[in-house]
Order: structure tokens, then C-alpha cells, then sequence
């Protein structure tokens, strides 16, 4: 029997970039928070500091930082005519469980998405007509634009220490940024990193090739930094150890030395960990939710938070996950076409190169998580005409590498033994040899790439797993097989020694080995109930006082990282609750 | 390595450098070092009993390394036998793994001399 509590004005579910930015800008609104958080409190002075973070094996091989999958996991398949089976190990994607969650681990990239993504369906249907977008690939617009989003963005990247050179300020087109972004306000709060050889390299190939290369937007704070709310930063030191790893110089945005703190520090706030939220709780008439129910995970004892507001901000998948087993929403169903909750599930997909140029020495053990070069000429660049290539969306190239481990990162050209002795010797004349160029490209919605409930596999709390339904499709293909081609044409020019190739991926998609932990959708946002699960503000359609953020969100996913839309988006969200829905509750917008 | 196991030559090698440095400025203006601190700020406070990701700064002229009982201090740190004095900080701020190999701060240095002056004059005046 659980144990009913004392009702506060919100519960936040998982205190990670989007918990931690809600828990401060509601607490300071002089609301009553609880967020309850599946993992444990670590910090950079307890966990994260040198020697110890350095641990391969246990931040990359055993997932410390990560979700553990004993718990909870999903089923996985690529069509809904196969049997999906349980992931038993993490291996594809790498969702957080811990105070900061996926933002602990993270590089850092951020990135502003712009109208290309929010306007999808109308852009390629005006400008390649309706029959350009295949009939089962279900992108639709965001109903939210860049405009409105702008000044979110700026908070985000001014929170969070981003690094970069702006491409665009007001219109005005900046020498060395990114010349296709939307106009930003202002330049990025910090210069950009230092560049490392490899993105040296690929700067000067991308240019001599005719694109326009650009550091990558990080959160990495290229020299020491005081954000707007006093949250103080060490300069980055390159150390190599950042995806993957907690920051030993606190010079990575994340939410543990930034948004989180301010909260614990405020009365109003308080962080439960190895809290496990099981179900979201409605009222009779369905119409409102009155808190959620969770298991202390280190004992077993089982609480009922009440709540006037639940915000959910867990990872992607256990957002969605939530919806599901609370049963708000209609579930979709990909043959009627019919419900929301599950719909438009995306992932992203990629090809990579791996350079070798003898006598060169890139030093690979030192690195930010974003000293990449970068170009986006078949990506946000709208003068990129897809039609000849036939395919939706567009893909970011990059050019050096990121937390390429002592351990882990052997490369070596296609055609070495996998072991023995000319392994090792060819493993010691290239590990300094080497660099990467690689493509991240999108993947567009498609009808039957969703979510639901597992018919078979349990958690350990008894609840069905989610079941993850996805493959790749002919548009995405077509786009890997373009990508792989602009890569190996700079990599050639480039004149390496020994390359591997670029290959695009046309195989079906599987669990390992690691991909991105990019994965969105499930609960989308828009301007309908009828295809959508939340409102431009995040809001549910079915419950008012429910608001649910995060990559879910996302009707489709981009090249880009998500991580700036997720915490443009939180902001954006608190904005709309502090000064709408406190004062007048009930649906932001008219259903 | 050899540093390592063999503290005696090592405090001889630190001698040395230390006598070769001994110019370090003492003309450091402590208002622009309150801004060179920033580099330090994320991990290290100046007040007393405050450890963060480094160990409080208080007093930290008036002691040698890795004297505080409540921080987590590396055995090279433990083992290096400086006392701090603007002129050693100088040296270790310039270069820290070069003065203590093996020492977990995990900051490459500050190489230009005129921030070290500033920074050691702002400190000399935060740390009381």
C-alpha cells in the first residue's frame, strides 16, 4: 500500500537538463517542488574528479552513469511482423540514470533547430509538391517557430557555457560561423574551442571543396565562465573524457553545477532520489492529473505524491513510457492510423570515414567533446536541392573526434586481422595516424517506426516494457548513400595514406553497437489534438495541469544534437507556466 | 617515474627551480587578479573549511600542500613538500604538472607571468 503524501504545487519526473531548468524557474515563481529522480546524487568534488572519473571500464564498458537495464528496459524490433525481444544490455542509445541525467554525460553539442525542421511538411510540399514525401513518412510541422523560440535558445546557450562562432547576428552573415543558421540575437558567450589538427585538417579540405566549415556549438567552456545566474565554469582542459563522462573540471554544461544546485539551495524545492515513478494519476473524469505514484528503488517502499501539476522530464523514452502506462492519451496504432501516444518515433543515422596519413600525429587522447569542424551544406543550406537525390531532411559532417578512449579507439585500415599479432602491430603504427569525417544525419517520421506497450516483458516493478518498433528507411538511405559520397570526395581530396571508406548504412537497424542517444518522438508536439500529444507550450492535450518535455516532443528528428531545442523548449515551457498557467489554469491553447 | 620514487633528487629539482624562478612579481595588481581567479573559481573557494573540487584556498600561504585533514589530496601532492609562497604558487601556476607531476588539478596552466602576479596578489588578500 503506498504511502499518500503531502501535496505540493508541482512533482517534476527525472532531474536532468529539463528537471533541473523547471525545478529553478518554478521554485523562484515561489511554487512547492518535489522532483523525484531514478538516480543517485553524484557531484564533480565526489565523483567526478580526477583520477577516478578516468575509468573506462566502468563509464563505458559497465554504463556507471546510465540507465540500469536489470530494472527497466524495452523490447526491440524493425517491423511490427517480427517478435520484438527485450534489450538486455544498453548498447545503441545510453539514457542517464543520475542528478543531471543524459546531461552529465553528454558533449556538449548544441544546436539551434530552425524553421527547416518546424516547417518540414510545408517547406518540401511547396517547393517539391505533395507528392515529393513519401505516403508512410508521417513528418508533420512543429506549430512552433524559430522566432518564438529565439530568445530560449540565447537562455539555453548562455545557461549551459555554449562555445561557438556565430554565423548569423540579425541578418548579418559572420565570417567563420555557420552562414545557413537563423539569425541569433548575439554571438554565443564564449569563443569557440580550440581547433585539434584533425578539424584543422577538415576546415581546410571542406573550404578547398567549396563548403563552409565552422567550429561545432558546444557546451564546453573554451575559457573560464560565470553564467547569468552565477553558476561558475573552469575553462575546458581537453582531457578526452567527455561523452560518457561526468565533467573533472566543471568546464561541461550540465545541470549539476548549474540549474540543479539553485534549486536545492531555494526552500521551495526538494530532490528525492532512487524515486522510480511508475504511473501518473488521474482524476475520475480524466480530465486532470492529481500526482504520480514511485518506489524508493533502494527499499522497495511505495509513495503517492499529489499534485496540482506533473511535469514529465525524464528521458526521451521513459516520458513516453509514463503516457503509456498511465493510459493518457490514445495509444497509436499504425495500421488505422489512429491515436498519438507512441506516434513518430525517430532516431538518426550516419556514415563515417576514417582517415590515415603516416607521419602525422593527432594526438587523439586530447580533445573537447566539440573540437570539430563542421560543415552544413546538406543540411540547413535550403539551396542544397534534394530533389535530384530524392530524399527529406539533411545531414551535419564533421570533421576530428570526440572521447576517442585509450582503450576503445583502435583504428586501423579495412583489411587488418581482428586480433593477433598483426593487429597489434598495426594497431601501434596507426592509433596516432588517424582521423575521422563523419556524417549525423536525420531520420523522418515514419507510420510504422512507434511505440507501445510489450504484450510479453515485464519490468521489475510488473509493468509491461515499452516496445520500440524502428528501422531505416528508403529515405534515409538515400540520403546515407549522399553522405557517404560527400565525405569519401573531401576525404580523397585530402590524400590520406590509407582510408576506409565511408559507407552508407542500408542495413536494418540493431541495438549495438553505441549509435546516438538521440532518440525523439513518442509524445509530439502541434497544433491539433488529432495528431498530436502536447501543445506548442508542451501541455497535454487530454490533462491541462500535465506538461511534458523533452526530445519527445520532437515530430521528427534533425541531423543535429537535440539537446538546444530540449532546453530552449524547457524554458519556453516554464515561461508559459509562471506567467499564464499559474494564473489561470486550464489548455494554453483551445483544443 | 623516476621522480616519483625518488623524492630526494625531486626536492633538489624543485630547489632549482624554485631558485630560478625567484621572480616571481611582486607588482601584481589584485583587482585584475580577481578576474584571472575566475579561472580557479569553479573549483577552488577562498573560504575557510570550504573544499569544492579542490581545497579551500584560506590560508593557504601559511601552510604546505596538502595539509588540509578534510580533502582528498593526491599522493603527489601529499609527497611534494612545498610550502606555498608566492614564489612557489608562481612556479605551480605556470605549469602545474610540470612542478608536481601526477598532481589530480586538472588545469594546464597559466603561462603568461604578468596574470600569475595579479592572480597571487588577489589571493594573497582573498586568502586571509
Amino acid at each position: 500500500m503506498a504511502t499518500k503524501l503531502k501535496e505540493v504545487d508541482a512533482v517534476i519526473v527525472g532531474l536532468g537538463w529539463t528537471g533541473g531548468i523547471l525545478a529553478k524557474e518554478l521554485a523562484e515563481a515561489g511554487l512547492k517542488v518535489v522532483a523525484l529522480e531514478r538516480g543517485a546524487m553524484r557531484s564533480t568534488d565526489k565523483d567526478y574528479a580526477v583520477p577516478n572519473i578516468r575509468d573506462e571500464l566502468r563509464y563505458v564498458v559497465r554504463h556507471d552513469l546510465m540507465q540500469n537495464t536489470a530494472r527497466d528496459t524495452l523490447t526491440v524490433r524493425n517491423n511490427p511482423t517480427q517478435e520484438a525481444l527485450p534489450m538486455r544490455r544498453l548498447g545503441s542509445f545510453l539514457p542517464g540514470e543520475v542528478v543531471g541525467g543524459s546531461a552529465v554525460h553528454w558533449s556538449g553539442h548544441t544546436w539551434r533547430w530552425t524553421d527547416m525542421e518546424f516547417k518540414v511538411r510545408s517547406l518540401y510540399e511547396e517547393r517539391y509538391g505533395k507528392s515529393f514525401v513519401p505516403a508512410d513518412m508521417t513528418i508533420q510541422d512543429w506549430g512552433i517557430t524559430y522566432a518564438e523560440l529565439e530568445p530560449y535558445y540565447d537562455k539555453f546557450e548562455y545557461t549551459a557555457a555554449v562555445s561557438g562562432k556565430a554565423g548569423n547576428i540579425r541578418g548579418q552573415i559572420q565570417r567563420g560561423g555557420n552562414p545557413y543558421e537563423a539569425p541569433r540575437a548575439r554571438d554565443y558567450p564564449l569563443p569557440p574551442l580550440t581547433p585539434i589538427l584533425a578539424s584543422e585538417m577538415f576546415t581546410k579540405a571542406a573550404e578547398n571543396n567549396g563548403y563552409h566549415p565552422f567550429p561545432r556549438p558546444s557546451a564546453n567552456a573554451s575559457q573560464a565562465y560565470t553564467n547569468p545566474d552565477g553558476s561558475k565554469f573552469g575553462p575546458c582542459q581537453y582531457c578526452g573524457y567527455c561523452q560518457r563522462f561526468g565533467c573533472e573540471a566543471n568546464a561541461k554544461g550540465s545541470p549539476h553545477i548549474t540549474v540543479i544546485p539553485i534549486a536545492m539551495r531555494n526552500p521551495n524545492f526538494e530532490l528525492r532520489t532512487h524515486s522510480w515513478v511508475t504511473k501518473v494519476l488521474k482524476d475520475s473524469d480524466g480530465k486532470r492529473v492529481t500526482g504520480v505514484t514511485y518506489t524508493n528503488v533502494l527499499n522497495g517502499e511505495e509513495f503517492e505524491q499529489p499534485a496540482g501539476m506533473v511535469l514529465l522530464c525524464a528521458y526521451a523514452i521513459n516520458n513516453v513510457h509514463l503516457m503509456l502506462l498511465s493510459g493518457i492519451g490514445q495509444p497509436y496504432d499504425p495500421v488505422a492510423q489512429t491515436g498519438v501516444i507512441g506516434k513518430n518515433y525517430c532516431y538518426q543515422t550516419g556514415a563515417g570515414a576514417t582517415l590515415f596519413f603516416e607521419n602525422r600525429h593527432f594526438n587523439p587522447f586530447m580533445n573537447a567533446g566539440g573540437s570539430n569542424a563542421t560543415i552544413d551544406d546538406f543540411n540547413i543550406n535550403w539551396a542544397f536541392d534534394r530533389g535530384p537525390h530524392g530524399f527529406v531532411g539533411g545531414y551535419n559532417m564533421a570533421g576530428g573526434f570526440n572521447t576517442v578512449l585509450p582503450i576503445g579507439y583502435r583504428p586501423v585500415p579495412r583489411g587488418t586481422p581482428q586480433w593477433g599479432k598483426e593487429w597489434k602491430a598495426a594497431t601501434a603504427k596507426w592509433y596516432q595516424t588517424a582521423m575521422n569525417i563523419g556524417a549525423s544525419g536525420s531520420v523522418m517520421a515514419n507510420r510504422y517506426n512507434y511505440y507501445d506497450l510489450d504484450p510479453t516483458y515485464r519490468n521489475a516493478f510488473g509493468q509491461p516494457l515499452m516496445r520500440m518498433t524502428f528501422d531505416y528507411k528508403e529515405n534515409e538511405h538515400k540520403m546515407g548513400r549522399h553522405a557517404a559520397a560527400a565525405i569519401n570526395a573531401i576525404a580523397k581530396s585530402m590524400n590520406p595514406t590509407r582510408l576506409n571508406e565511408a559507407t552508407a548504412r542500408t542495413d536494418p537497424w540493431t541495438v549495438v553497437p553505441y549509435q546516438s542517444t538521440h532518440n525523439t518522438g513518442g509524445t509530439i508536439m502541434g497544433t491539433s489534438p488529432r495528431d498530436s500529444a502536447v501543445n506548442k507550450y508542451l501541455q497535454s492535450w487530454d490533462c491541462h495541469n500535465l506538461f511534458v518535455v523533452g526530445a519527445n516532443v520532437f515530430p521528427h528528428n534533425a541531423s543535429y544534437n537535440p539537446t538546444g531545442p530540449v532546453g530552449a523548449l524547457a524554458y519556453w515551457m516554464a515561461d508559459a507556466i509562471k506567467t499564464r498557467y499559474v494564473r489561470a489554469p486550464g489548455p494554453l491553447v483551445p483544443a | 617515474m623516476s621522480s616519483r620514487s625518488r623524492p630526494v633528487v625531486r626536492l633538489l629539482w624543485l630547489a632549482a627551480l624554485i631558485a630560478a624562478t625567484t621572480t616571481a612579481r611582486a607588482d601584481g595588481d589584485a583587482a585584475r587578479g580577481e578576474q584571472r581567479f575566475a579561472d580557479c573559481v569553479a573549483c577552488h573557494s577562498t573560504e575557510r573549511n570550504v573544499n569544492n573540487v579542490g581545497p579551500s584556498l584560506h590560508g593557504v600561504f601559511e601552510r604546505k600542500a596538502g595539509e588540509l585533514p578534510d580533502f582528498r589530496y593526491s599522493p603527489a601532492i601529499k609527497r611534494s613538500g612545498i610550502s606555498w609562497t608566492p614564489q612557489t604558487l608562481d612556479v605551480f601556476i605556470a605549469d602545474p604538472q610540470k612542478m608536481v607531476p601526477a598532481n589530480r588539478m586538472p588545469y594546464a596552466g597559466m603561462p603568461d607571468a604578468d596574470a600569475r602576479a595579479d592572480l597571487i596578489a588577489y589571493l594573497l588578500k582573498a586568502s586571509k
